[in-house]
């Protein structure tokens, strides 16, 4: 025991430098959750607003992105279930990882760590310990506020056993994700690859169940994130994912704990191996930015082509209409079919479209983002004291980080467009991919000004970009389904285009979208250059 | 262009929001010339340093290098500039030999027979990622690499804090080499006998503001001296004369005694001294260590000497 001495000292501590991070996010996620459902009586109440909503639901492109609604009778409370629970659980986890990471390894890359163990009576383990409680009772809190709030929610067709259930397994999913990017941690010696370890676990146990979901939804109790569908909160309230997910979590930890007592300080696992002497290749900032980034954008790529060719992969049922009765065959024609489930096929690439794009703002951003991170950890010292301008470094970040999220969109796009093509018996044209494509350019560019502006002017404040692109996402991904208001809708500018690919593209918009993006763009420059650069 | 001064900072001012981290810097570099820059931590020696480098924008006064302004003409003053920071961060990835290409490269330089000398001195395993190495050896690469740049100017802040004596002794030698192919050198600073040895001029930093520049000989000349003495007869007379301070009496007859006395009155001292018949005499001057803790020991608005 005495490796844990000082848990409790190094979770206040934890707490203390926490505490605003902690207060957002709880805030928001326990917040928002607990008001959607106090507003879904509103919106799902009557019988045949359910009626519409679980037709929707049942379609297999709704399986794919919200999990399957398994249950005949349906409720408002039934329904809030279906809607949230996979979408919830996702914010769930980024909120763990970003916790466990910064609680970890992000710590000891810092040196805290080193001073903390090397020069205190603290024991070995305490602050990997202090983490996980941390972990645990930011998710506690949680679940605790979200079980409150559900209850005074009381939406018809919901008991108390499924709101705590539903409280509890959400903490218990981010939880247990939280402990196994612990394991992360102790693999790897940095803490941005950490971060990669956990967005490619979890990129692949949501693939799984994505694509079990569709197929066979037995299937999916092979993904520890597919679990939190096998709650059937409201239905059958089942408690054993909860148990599994604890069980996964303790295990987690203790494979942590394990790996952690095996190694140095300031090390990872996986050893760094050496390399080359010399370099004739690298020669300046462009270089040196592909030659750092060319992994993780080629495991960007790779990985987002997958994502595309998952979802392709299920076309064929995403096609297929809910209610093909003799009837409506017989009243449609087969031209009439056919044209009906080709535009539900094109709706779905448009959802599809908004999703890639996103993520691909992610990883262009992420790259321009490095820029600043770069300057805060000195590597830029060196590189600004030699004839090189500041616009041409900031130009070389933003070429490279534009590229390759226009790069990273279109790939997806195309190999959604393969593997969607052959499993439909009616291919759908490059034109309509090529069309969203095109739409979601003036969208990109516009977040990446954004965080050009802010790397400009105000570096510290960057982060707000994500909560532009979240919002945004949430909006136009969610606010149908939410019946937002209309005014709500055109704050995200995804809006202006959610008629493609069906529809033409407007051309206004796309004009004042990216003169908003010229404009922050030119500020973020000028900023660059005329600001002291951070030590 | 030989005349122009290397480096001219006039009144330089710098604050973040409402700290002043620079009230009053002056300094001036003349070609072939090595200036020591040195004061404690936190008194504006990086944060000048990186004035000079167009890091960061002064709130006032000039720095100027090769006649140029540092802010707004720094792409083309830094094709003839070399520079080593105190706290030496490279990328992770890159092992120590690619990050010396790398960075020749990016001064328009090649990596040359003289880099893989002073990768042999230094004696560092060019083959070993940076995320693996110490502060020393960090130093060692930008080191290696700055001192393979052929440019004018070379600028290290306080460039060996993490080296060992051994390579101290390279780092010395090789500005000394500098030096003598005529390069200009801006060295701060807090290693006081590394400066003593190497520096032309020193120029002393406090709180912002630079309270004394000049060569260590005019420095010393400025302070006094300390002065160990024995007589035949006894001292009293020291005690009531000008310019003479901290005097202690070794033995109860009085005949020995230590003291310190402003340089100025040294010749009246010593005809005193005489007179009571010398037997032994030691006068060592001011190291640069006793000027230091003198300049900071004393008061914002005392004098030297005072």
């Amino acid at each position: 025991m005495a490796q844990y001495t000082q848990t409790f000292a190094l979770l206040k501590a934890n707490f203390k430098r926490d505490w605003i991070k902690l207060t957002v996010w709880l805030l928001v996620l326990a917040g928002l959750f607990v008001a959607v459902a106090a507003k879904f009586e509103g919106i799902y109440g009557n019988q045949q607003q359910l009626n519409t909503i679980a037709q929707t639901l049942r379609s297999p492109a709704m399986k794919a992105l919200f999990g399957p609604l398994t249950h005949a009778s349906i409720s408002t409370a039934i329904i809030f279930a279906t809607e949230m629970a996979v979408f919830w659980a996702i914010f769930m986890v980024i909120f763990n990882y970003s916790l466990a990471v910064g609680g970890s390894r992000a710590q000891e890359e810092s040196g805290l760590t080193e001073m903390v163990l090397g020069g205190h009576p603290v024991g070995r383990l305490a602050p990997l310990s202090a983490a996980a409680l941390e972990l645990l009772i930011a998710d506690g809190i949680f679940a605790v506020i979200t079980g409150i709030g559900m209850t005074f929610a009381n939406m018809p067709g919901s008991d108390s056993n499924g709101n705590w259930l539903f409280a509890v397994s959400l903490a218990a999913v981010g939880w247990t994700f939280g402990m196994i990017s612990l394991i992360f941690s102790q693999l790897v010696a940095d803490s941005h690859n950490v971060s990669i370890y956990n967005y490619v676990f979890f990129g692949l146990t949501y693939l799984v169940r994505m694509m079990t979901d569709v197929s066979n939804p037995d299937n999916t109790w092979w993904s520890p994130f597919g679990w939190i569908e096998k709650t059937d909160i409201y239905i059958k309230n089942n408690w054993l994912p909860v148990a599994l997910f604890l069980i996964l979590g303790i295990v987690a930890f203790g494979i942590a704990v394990a790996l952690n007592v095996n190694r140095d300080i300031d090390a990872g696992i996986i050893q760094v191996r050496g390399g080359k002497r010399q370099s004739r290749f690298l020669q300046g900032p462009a270089t040196l930015l592909f030659w750092n980034q060319r992994s993780i954008s080629l495991f960007w790529i790779i990985g987002m082509a997958v994502l595309g060719a998952s979802y392709g992969s299920v076309f064929n049922s995403i096609g297929k209409l809910v209610n093909d009765s003799p009837v409506i065959k017989e009243v449609l024609g087969s031209n009439g079919v056919q044209a009906l489930e080709k535009n539900q096929v094109l709706s779905f690439v448009g959802i599809l479209g908004i999703i890639f794009t996103v993520l691909a703002v992610i990883g262009g951003a992420m790259v321009i983002n490095h820029l600043y991170t770069e300057e805060r950890r000195g590597y830029l010292q060196l590189v600004n004291t030699t004839p090189h301008s500041r616009y041409y470094l900031l130009t070389t970040y933003v070429l490279y980080g534009v590229i390759l999220a226009v790069v990273i969109l279109y790939a997806t796009l195309m190999t959604t467009m393969v593997v969607g093509n052959s499993t439909l018996a009616h291919s759908l044209s490059i034109r309509y991919y090529n069309r969203m494509f095109v739409a979601m350019l003036p969208v990109l560019i516009l977040f990446m000004s954004t965080l050009v502006c802010f790397i400009g002017i105000m570096p510290k404040l960057r982060s707000i970009v994500w909560i532009l692109l979240g919002g945004s996402f949430v909006i136009s991904y969610f606010g149908r389904l939410m019946d937002l208001p209309n005014w709500a809708m055109k704050i995200s500018p995804f809006y202006w285009f959610d008629k493609v690919p069906i529809h033409e593209i407007n051309a206004e918009p796309v004009w004042w979208l990216l003169t908003i993006a010229l404009v922050l763009m030119v500020i973020g420059f000028v900023g660059y250059r005329h600001r002291d650069l951070a030590q | 262009m030989n005349h122009t001064l290397v480096l001219d900072v006039k009144g330089l001012k710098k604050s973040f929001g409402k700290f002043e981290a620079l009230k009053d810097v002056n300094l001036t570099l003349h070609p072939g010339e090595v200036l020591g820059f040195i004061g404690p931590n936190g008194a504006g020696k990086s944060t000048t340093i990186r004035v000079i480098l167009g890091l960061i924008k002064s709130s006032g006064g000039s720095a100027k290098v090769f006649g140029k302004d540092a802010w707004k003409e720094s792409v083309t003053i830094h094709k003839d500039l070399a520079y080593v920071p105190g706290d030496v961060y490279l990328w992770p990835n890159l092992t120590g030999g690619q990050t010396i290409d790398l960075l020749l490269h990016m001064s328009g330089q090649t990596h040359t027979g003289r880099t893989d000398d002073l990768i042999k001195e230094f004696k560092l395993d060019t083959s070993k990622k940076n995320r693996t190495y110490s502060k020393g050896n960090r130093q060692k690469v930008a080191l290696i690499a700055a001192f393979s740049t052929d440019v004018s100017l070379y600028v290290f802040d306080e460039p060996t804090s993490g080296l060992d004596p051994l390579n101290e002794l390279i780092f010395q030698q090789k500005v000394k080499q500098l030096k003598e192919s005529g390069k200009s050198v801006l060295l701060s600073s807090h290693i006081l006998s590394e400066v003593e040895k190497m520096c032309d001029t020193i120029a002393i930093i406090r709180e912002g503001k630079v309270i004394e520049t000049g060569s260590l000989e005019s420095m010393q000349h400025l302070t006094r001296n300390s002065v160990a003495v024995t007589t035949s007869e006894p001292l009293v007379k020291l005690q009531n004369m000008p310019g003479v301070y901290q005097l202690d009496f070794k033995n109860d007859q009085k005949t020995t005694a230590e003291f310190s006395v402003d340089s100025d009155q040294i010749g009246n001292v010593m005809a005193a001294l005489s007179a009571n018949k010398i037997l032994q005499l030691k006068t060592t001057p001011p190291t640069l260590e006793d000027l230091f803790l003198r300049y900071y020991h004393s008061d914002n608005d005392q004098k030297v000497g005072e």
